[in-house]
């Protein structure tokens, strides 16, 4: 595949070199993160090891995952939509984002039967009982999601072999992070956008993270 | 290199046929995903035809890295003058200094990362903006969400032609702040919902230099067609 060969590179970077710029790279990121906002438990370990855990699963299980987490984004802001806890511009926010995460799904799933590969089915998810409490909680759990989408595509897009696999991941990942500054926006967060540096996510974290709303590999 | 130089990468490097078509095509599948999003990622079967910048030849992830701390320096430039002008108030004020203090970060992350692998990170260009562009707040935050989406392009464009995992996950973890940028700056605008993009688009390298080349001081020569940089000129420029 392109992806291994374009990872000898003729420019000098052998794979020692990656090693130690990938290193070099999360020390930088997890300093700054440290100087600024919170929420860096991942942000010390090494970076390699974040794609080096996706390699594993490959592209495509790499893309099934991320269908079952945009369907359970995309299923969670829908429920937002329709709880009546929203309205107005908040509304067509949240209504906004469930429409990304849906068109984030399809287009994962048309890749997919593009390449031969099987569309998983749709979790039972699980959602909190309390998730429509109010906005707040709602909001929150919103506030929680976010980052492992974006740690999730992040840690994996390095470890895409397909070029334009990744191109799609990279424009996905984008719109993932615009949620999580928007979410900040509905939240009051001021500023908004309060990261210097967004935050990949090891496989096992993202795993963690999703298993109690019904989501596995 | 001495300061006020513009040693851009040449636009010859990104325009060579395979790299430009994958320009293309990302480019394109962000236009058409746009409308329907499931034609962003079918194109799986041509792959193995595309080998990336790097493998391509040239100075690939080194020159992808240096044209960014150009655009870079250029947005750290402009918040800079932004938060002295003295027109800011909350919470704009608070909008800019944060993203003010992110692309410095950038910057430094990008001249540690061009260093460490052996690099010679660009020198600082001297940068030019419209008249009365820092006069008011809405001046300042209707040029930062012109500048903010082409950060974004820039990156989601080049992320492909990177090679270095390294290069990519920095590119990638910058490019997603520079989009939280966007949303933050169309909140101030008044554009509801500030998050209102299911792909975000990728550019091409023409397309980046187009929009930057006025703050770069190119944009009088662009405009009224005159005198280009003789050939082997483009890459080193004075003021």
């Amino acid at each position: 595949m392109d992806g291994v060969e374009s990872r000898i590179s003729p420019v000098g970077f052998d794979r020692e070199y990656s090693r130690r710029n990938f290193l070099k790279t999360a020390a930088i990121a997890g300093a700054a993160a440290a100087a600024g906002a919170g929420g860096l438990a991942f942000a010390a370990r090494p970076a390699f090891a974040v794609h080096e855990g996706y390699q594993a699963v490959g592209d495509v299980g790499i893309f099934q995952l991320a269908y079952k987490l945009e369907l359970l984004e995309g299923t969670f802001y829908d429920i937002g939509v329709s709880s009546g806890l929203f309205a107005g511009n908040d509304l067509a926010q949240i209504a906004a984002i469930r429409d990304h995460e849906f068109a984030h799904a399809d287009a994962i799933a048309s890749t997919l039967t593009a390449a031969g590969a099987e569309v998983p089915a749709t979790p039972d998810f699980i959602l909190p009982d309390d998730a429509t409490a109010d906005a707040a909680t709602f909001l929150g759990y919103a506030a929680t999601f976010e980052p492992v989408g974006i740690g999730a595509y992040q840690g994996a897009a390095p470890a895409l072999t397909d070029k334009n696999l990744l191109a799609s991941a990279i424009s996905i990942h984008n719109a993932e992070c615009q949620h999580r500054c928007a979410i900040n926006i509905l939240q009051g967060v001021v500023p908004p956008n309060n990261v210097a540096f967004e935050t990949a996510l090891p496989l096992e974290d993202v795993l963690a993270a999703v298993a109690p709303f019904g989501v596995t590999a | 290199m001495e300061k006020h130089t513009i040693n851009l990468p040449s636009v010859e490097e990104f325009a060579r046929p395979r790299t430009r078509s994958n320009f293309l095509k990302a480019l394109a599948a962000s236009a058409v995903g746009a409308v329907a999003g499931t034609a962003l990622l079918t194109g799986r079967a041509e792959a193995s035809s595309h080998g990336g910048a790097a493998a391509s030849g040239g100075g690939g992830d080194l020159d992808i890295a240096n044209f960014a701390l150009t655009l870079e320096y250029l947005e750290a430039e402009f918040y800079a003058l932004a938060l002295q002008s003295g027109v800011l108030v909350e919470p704009a004020l608070s909008y800019v200094a944060a993203t003010s203090d992110h692309e410095n970060q950038h910057v430094n992350a990008l001249i540690e990362l061009i260093t460490g692998a052996g690099g010679t990170p660009v020198a600082k260009p001297e940068f030019t903006f419209p008249a009365g562009a820092f006069d008011t707040q809405e001046s300042i935050v209707t040029l930062a969400a012109t500048f903010e989406p082409v950060g974004v392009g820039a990156y989601l464009g080049a992320a492909p032609m990177i090679s270095d995992p390294a290069v990519l996950a920095a590119a990638g973890s910058i490019a997603g702040v520079e989009g939280e940028h966007v949303v933050a700056f169309n909140n101030l605008t008044g554009v509801v919902p500030p998050a209102n993009t299911t792909f975000p688009a990728a550019l091409t390298k023409d397309e980046v230099l187009a929009a930057v080349a006025p703050f770069l001081g190119m944009g009088s020569m662009m405009d009224t067609g005159g005198e280009k940089p003789a050939a082997g000129a483009r890459s080193e420029k004075k003021y």
